[in-house]
């Protein structure tokens, strides 16, 4: 039989004083779990990181962030892994209600739009000292002024992200191939004879989640002299490199040089297509070959910068960065904690963790870094004449650039171009606009 | 007095209205006492937490997104009051009323899909065949499958011209087609995945509409020489009526806030080709960083989504009466 709840049973008084008393063990819980939560020290320094490679990377990263023992009264740091998932989001919530880290990495951009923000602690004093015991010498040319704001610098580079042209040495040489291209010009010939053994020249993919598309569009921009912004930082992309760039592109998709349903290709998708020897030529980042995995470890090779039509060099790369923030309990700290990271940190390259290409130089000298011949080849030959978003007005990077950095409109631009059926100057207007009103 | 004239009298008899007018001869409701005793307030206490924790977890959100929604804020800034600009400049944007457009073609082909493919599987699992509980199980595994797991499949069938799909239809002598490439088939690509995807929710509202019906109705029909199409246009139909508006409105508003099946296999693209208004909002909040536009999409949606609600659960309640 139910219980039936009567009000002379359970009085109005009764509840009150009950519901005061659950609200009472509810505030001292509370209490009691800040100090129960302790162990660490109210100057530790948190520390997060996202999954840069595989999985033995946060395993890697997260022993040599523990392993840090802080001198004087700097606090101790923790470590603590962001999915790549949401991650804006959890950026965003953490950094707006003050519960983020004092120090850590992110998207390539983040930095700029929390600087905009007055959210980042500038790294010109850790620069600065780092003059000093050499680790400023030791980053590869240009790239910490890739971080340089009007304020100071927003981040310190941290890895590399690089668009680099590939191709299957197998496919070459089954298409009669015997020179990697050179410029243009080459690259069309090389694609002509892959076509004839009906292999892609020009391998691509702008679908869902996939931006390496209209990272190669910039690219080749880039690599013709142009870009998306101008040196005032304001989008101008209806120049004539572009067009002659996008003239180019358009060349190869009409020539059916391309893939038909690349616009629409996930990552997946591309690589599939590599892996069933569809494309035997193309742009994207510098770890393809192990990406797709197999005898096309071996297989794929990276070719050389190719000369743009305007007789330059240029590509597109991403410094990923690391950041501090406002928020810390001591900015001493952070940068006591991100000198001996920086110091320590060789092993996420010379460990074969997957991380993205090295950005100093004394990583990229070791013997276990040497024994990869693509990636050496990427530092040695497309780092120096690659670029940011930020081209062609400057390199270094600002909020701005959000606007082109995997957004719809980028999507858009290149899935037009990929289609074949808009003229270079109507797409590149087409975007101008997006990126104006976005 | 003729039937037509009886069966009016007997409709408004059970709405309690008289013969002669509009309501004089019907019962008026009874005023009970309002008074609160302490039996009330003491339910109302108890109540009180999880009324509180209702309001925090939806008025809360929902208030605060409408707040954004009038302002010209990012994920990182709350940014500043523009008013209904938001509202005005979506309303004047192309991309919007692209992205409204297929959300329509989306949901009408979604909802009657799925329902029409439901119903007939619906109907044929009626009758008694060898082993019918397994093939009920298979034919709910589209429902029961995370949609990432199925959108990957269906990416995998048709993307790439050496995907299954574009190989037989290449073998048809339908040359290569490019089902996610070109524009409309990537349309109607996207729309069969809706089907697909929804059809055995469908399949389960439908059966059990069906099982309520009772079969002797069925039997009467026959001896009065009803046909086969004669007694489901004329039984089935009418009698899983209510039923069927519910899955139409619950339907609704499941196409009409599908961002999986949509993101994951297209992105929305080609060129914004399937970009439905749930994913437009997406990309304008986290990819462009836009929140108030963005807010202000998903409240238009919620607007069109309770119009649409309030009519059909109209529709019930006509249904209900007759």
């Amino acid at each position: 039989m139910p219980t039936q709840i009567t009000s002379s049973a359970f009085s109005r008084r009764a509840f009150l004083g009950g519901a005061a008393g659950v609200a009472s063990i509810a505030v001292l819980a509370a209490c009691s779990s800040g100090g129960g939560s302790g162990g660490t020290s109210s100057k530790t320094i948190k520390f997060w990181n996202m999954p840069w490679g595989n999985t033995t990377f946060n395993t890697l990263d997260k022993t040599i962030t523990t392993g840090y023992k802080p001198s004087g009264s700097n606090g101790a740091a923790t470590y603590q892994v962001i999915q790549w998932a949401n991650f804006t989001q959890t950026f965003a919530s953490a950094v707006s209600s003050n519960t983020g880290p004092a120090v850590s990495s992110g998207g390539g951009t983040q930095a700029f739009q929390y600087a905009a923000q007055g959210k980042i602690a500038y790294a010109d004093d850790l620069i600065d000292s780092w003059k000093s015991n050499g680790l400023y010498d030791d980053f590869l040319p240009g790239l910490i002024d890739t971080m340089k704001t009007d304020k100071g610098y927003a981040a310190v580079p941290y890895n590399l992200d690089m668009r680099v042209l590939w191709y299957s040495k197998s496919l070459f040489e089954k298409a009669g191939i015997d020179e990697a291209p050179t410029d243009w010009q080459s690259y069309i010939d090389a694609c002509k004879k892959l076509k004839a053994i009906g292999v892609y020249g020009w391998g691509q993919g702008s679908g869902a989640g996939n931006f390496t598309g209209s990272h190669t569009m910039v690219s080749h921009m880039i690599n013709n002299g142009g870009g998306l912004f101008d040196e005032n930082q304001k989008p101008n992309v209806v120049t004539q490199n572009n067009i002659e760039a996008m003239e180019f592109m358009l060349e190869l998709v009409k020539n059916g040089y391309t893939d038909p349903a690349a616009a629409t290709y996930t990552s997946a998708n591309v690589q599939a297509q590599w892996k069933a020897k569809k494309f035997g030529m193309g742009f994207d980042g510098a770890a393809l070959n192990q990406n797709v995995g197999g005898d096309f470890q071996t297989d794929l090779v990276v070719g050389t910068p190719l000369v743009g039509q305007n007789g330059g060099k240029g590509a597109l790369y991403f410094p990923n960065n690391i950041m501090m923030y406002t928020n810390t309990p001591s900015q001493k700290g952070s940068e006591a904690f991100l000198t001996y990271y920086y110091k320590n940190m060789a092993p996420l390259w010379t460990k074969n963790t997957g991380v993205g290409l090295p950005v100093l130089q004394s990583i990229a000298d070791t013997a276990e870094f040497k024994a990869n011949a693509n990636a050496v080849k990427v530092i040695k030959e497309w780092q120096p004449i690659s670029k940011t978003w930020a081209s062609p007005g400057g390199d270094a990077l600002f909020a701005g650039v959000t606007v082109a950095d995997g957004t719809p409109a980028m999507s858009n631009f290149t899935q037009s171009i990929l289609g074949g059926k808009v003229s270079a100057k109507d797409a590149l207007t087409t975007l101008q606009n997006a990126l104006k009103s976005a | 007095m003729s039937a037509s004239s009886v069966a009016e009298n007997l409709r408004r008899a059970r709405r309690g209205v008289g013969m002669s007018g509009s309501g004089s001869g019907a019962p008026r409701p009874t005023r009970k006492s309002k008074k609160f005793t302490a039996r009330t307030w003491t339910l109302l206490a108890f109540a009180l937490p999880s009324l509180a924790l209702l309001l925090l977890l939806n008025l809360y959100p929902v208030i605060y997104a409408g707040i954004q929604s009038l302002r010209s804020g990012s994920l990182i800034d709350s940014g500043t009051f523009v008013g209904l600009q938001n509202y005005t400049n979506i309303l004047t944007e192309p991309a919007f009323w692209k992205a409204a457009q297929f959300t329509v073609i989306f949901t009408v082909v979604g909802v009657f899909g799925s329902w029409l493919v439901g119903l007939v599987f619906a109907l044929l699992l009626r009758t008694r065949i060898p082993a019918g509980g397994v093939f009920k199980v298979l034919l709910l595994l589209p429902w029961i499958v995370p949609v990432v797991v199925s959108s990957t499949s269906w990416n995998w069938l048709v993307a790439t011209p050496q995907s299954p799909f574009p190989v037989i239809a290449s073998h048809l002598g339908l040359g290569n087609v490019l089902f996610l490439a070109d524009p409309v088939l990537a349309q109607v690509t996207v729309c069969i995945f809706k089907v697909w995807i929804s059809f055995p929710f469908m399949m389960m509202m439908m059966a059990s509409a069906l099982a309520s019906v009772d079969t002797n109705v069925y039997e009467a029909a026959k001896v009065d020489g009803a046909s086969n199409w004669q007694s489901f246009r004329l039984i089935t139909l009418p009698l899983i009526a209510r039923t069927t508006f519910v899955s139409w409105i619950l339907m609704t508003i499941f196409c009409v806030n599908d961002f999986p099946t949509i993101f994951l296999l297209t992105g929305g693209g080609p060129v914004n080709a399937t970009q439905s208004l749930v994913v437009l909002a997406y990309l304008t909040v986290f990819q462009n960083f836009q929140t108030g536009p963005g807010v202000a999409i998903a409240f238009l949606m919620t607007f069109v989504l309770v119009v649409i609600s309030v009519v059909l659960y109209r529709q019930i309640r006509k249904v209900n009466v007759e």
